[in-house]
């Protein structure tokens, strides 16, 4: 059985590593990147009491491991649309879960210096105890997985480039950026805030921010936030495996 | 085999009307046909992309609709009109690929700078995919799938938009992978090449096979091994018909004949003040023949 389970994800490391050099040849988007979330913390810094910094610092690296999904969607569409790679490697001893994982850990690295930055900008601004730290690294692994999950199985459903780019961008900003992911939960509608805690950028910012004293959550909360992490991550990730072994051939 | 496309609130396209072929191991075998033929659709599903609506596909003995995953690593195929990584160089795409297959690196490493200098891209091999013309893009993908060696190679319009230099280089190497044991599948739209690379072609008309053999068999087919060619203009049909086939070309008649015929037509000819010119019969005037015969039939 174990035999199975590694045969199940065999060439992902080596697939991960190529579609990380697509990406690292693409290197002005990681630039972007990273400039992106420079510019609204400068924009936090001048306007927003310094109080609020070290949440804007959570969020953006909590968001911009979620966004990791949009470009996974982006990227999993276009080299299947436009460049018909799928076929290329769906029809290889490379297994279709290794090819939806190993796009996600490939565009992961693209992300990992705008994380880095913001990690060591937080590190200053508020330092980690190394649990908290452990934690962040947690969350924004499982945010990840989540967003690369959602984005693999979305962009299956997609016949033409031009269609995606709307839907992408809306999906992924609008449970990024307008839930409490960028500021404290107590800021969001009281009504409101058990969905916040169940979606997972917003559940997994309100985590770390709890976790860096910045905000408190009680103790239902925390295990509420945390079960649903785990439970989205568990869910999306065994739906995306499903999922990609299904759609690695059309029909089935 | 069949393949009934469906969808919500149009008609059903039957792509695949029991379409039935036998490659053999070691064969470089052609599947010609007009566009929507099914010749793509036929690929798809014996390259494990796509289930048949019903059919049974064996691979090597294997049970290709039963169990794509088996058959997945003596296979590979070159999509058609599919594009390499624009960020990847042509050295990348092809040594990742090998990677991502399970090669080791020194094997990759080899068969890369094999495989690209078979393909005249070596020199090339540095610059980014989404610098060069498309041409040398399509070089890169054939590149990546001949460099696996793998036992069976699905090859769909594998030359589109290559030079003639270009696509004797792809001849040339698939030749060399036949000889080592390799079998190859392949879609074309140039007859020439089928005709020159292809140890058996089948011809597919609206999803089954209308004709197959080698090339000669199928130009024997025609009526005749020889072509004499006269302008439309000035000259009556029925003065040729005697001689052979007659064929109406692009303003041009074709007498599809056999050589001890071909100096009676060329004198009837001259005796009328009309040029001719003679040249052996092509695999297109016997693909536009059996193509024809096989829409006329349809269509009744």
């Amino acid at each position: 059985m174990l035999a199975k389970a590694s045969g199940a994800w065999k060439g992902l490391w080596a697939f991960a590593a190529t579609e990380a050099r697509v990406q690292l040849h693409e290197y002005l988007s990681i630039a972007s990147t990273v400039f992106v979330q420079v510019i609204f913390i400068f924009f936090v810094w001048l306007l927003a009491p310094l109080s609020l910094l070290p949440f804007a610092l959570v969020g953006s690296m909590v968001f911009s491991a979620f966004v990791i999904g949009e470009r996974v969607l982006d990227e999993a569409a276009y080299i299947r649309i436009d460049h018909k790679l799928n076929e290329l490697y769906h029809a290889s001893p490379l297994s279709p879960e290794s090819y939806y994982l190993g796009m996600g850990i490939g565009v992961l690295v693209a992300y990992l210096p705008t994380l880095t930055f913001l990690g060591l900008l937080t590190e200053t601004v508020h330092p980690l105890a190394p649990l908290t730290a452990g934690l962040l690294i947690l969350v924004l692994g499982t945010v990840w997985l989540i967003a690369s999950s959602l984005g693999y199985i979305l962009s299956t459903f997609f016949r033409d480039m031009r269609a995606i780019w709307p839907y992408a961008t809306l999906l992924f900003n609008f449970f990024g950026v307008l839930p409490p992911v960028f500021y404290p939960l107590g800021l969001f509608p009281a009504g409101l805030s058990s969905l916040a805690l169940a979606l997972p950028p917003s559940a997994g910012a309100a985590l770390v921010m709890c976790a860096m004293g910045l905000e408190p959550l009680s103790s239902g909360q925390i295990l509420y936030a945390a079960l649903a992490l785990t439970i989205e991550a568990i869910a999306l990730c065994s739906l995306a495996i499903y999922w990609s072994r299904r759609s690695s051939r059309e029909g089935d | 085999m069949k393949k009934v496309y469906r969808s919500r609130g149009r008609p059903s396209v039957e792509a695949l009307r029991g379409l039935d072929l036998e490659v053999r191991r070691g064969e470089r075998v052609a599947l010609l046909g007009r566009n929507g033929a099914g010749k793509t659709t036929f690929l798809k599903i014996a390259s494990t992309l796509l289930l048949p609506s019903d059919g049974k596909l064996e691979i090597f003995g294997i049970d290709a609709v039963r169990r794509p995953e088996e058959v997945r690593p003596l296979i590979a195929v070159v999509p058609q009109e599919g594009h390499p990584f624009y960020h990847l160089t042509p050295w990348e795409q092809v040594y990742t690929y090998l990677r991502s297959r399970g090669f080791t690196r020194e094997t990759a490493q080899e068969r890369a700078e094999t495989s690209l200098k078979d393909m005249g891209i070596f020199d090339i091999r540095d610059q980014l995919n989404v610098t060069l013309s498309g041409g040398q893009q399509q070089r890169t993908m054939v590149a990546t799938v001949l460099a696996t060696e793998a036992p069976l190679l699905f090859l769909d319009e594998p030359t589109l938009g290559m030079d003639p230099f270009a696509r004797r280089g792809v001849w040339s190497a698939l030749r060399k992978l036949t000889e080592r044991g390799s079998t190859i599948l392949l879609t074309t739209h140039y007859l020439d090449e089928a005709e020159s690379l292809s140890h058996r072609v089948y011809i597919v008309e609206h999803g089954h096979v209308v004709a197959e053999g080698t090339a000669e068999d199928l130009k024997r087919r025609v009526g005749g091994t020889v072509r004499v060619t006269l302008p439309e203009v000035g000259v009556r049909t029925e003065d040729y018909e005697s001689y052979g086939r007659v064929m109406k070309g692009d303003g041009v008649l074709h007498v599809i004949t056999e050589p001890s015929r071909v100096s009676e037509i060329l004198n009837a000819a001259l005796a009328r003040g009309v040029a001719a010119t003679v040249g052996p019969v092509t695999l297109e005037e016997a693909f536009l023949q059996l193509v024809g015969k096989a829409i006329e039939e349809d269509a009744r």
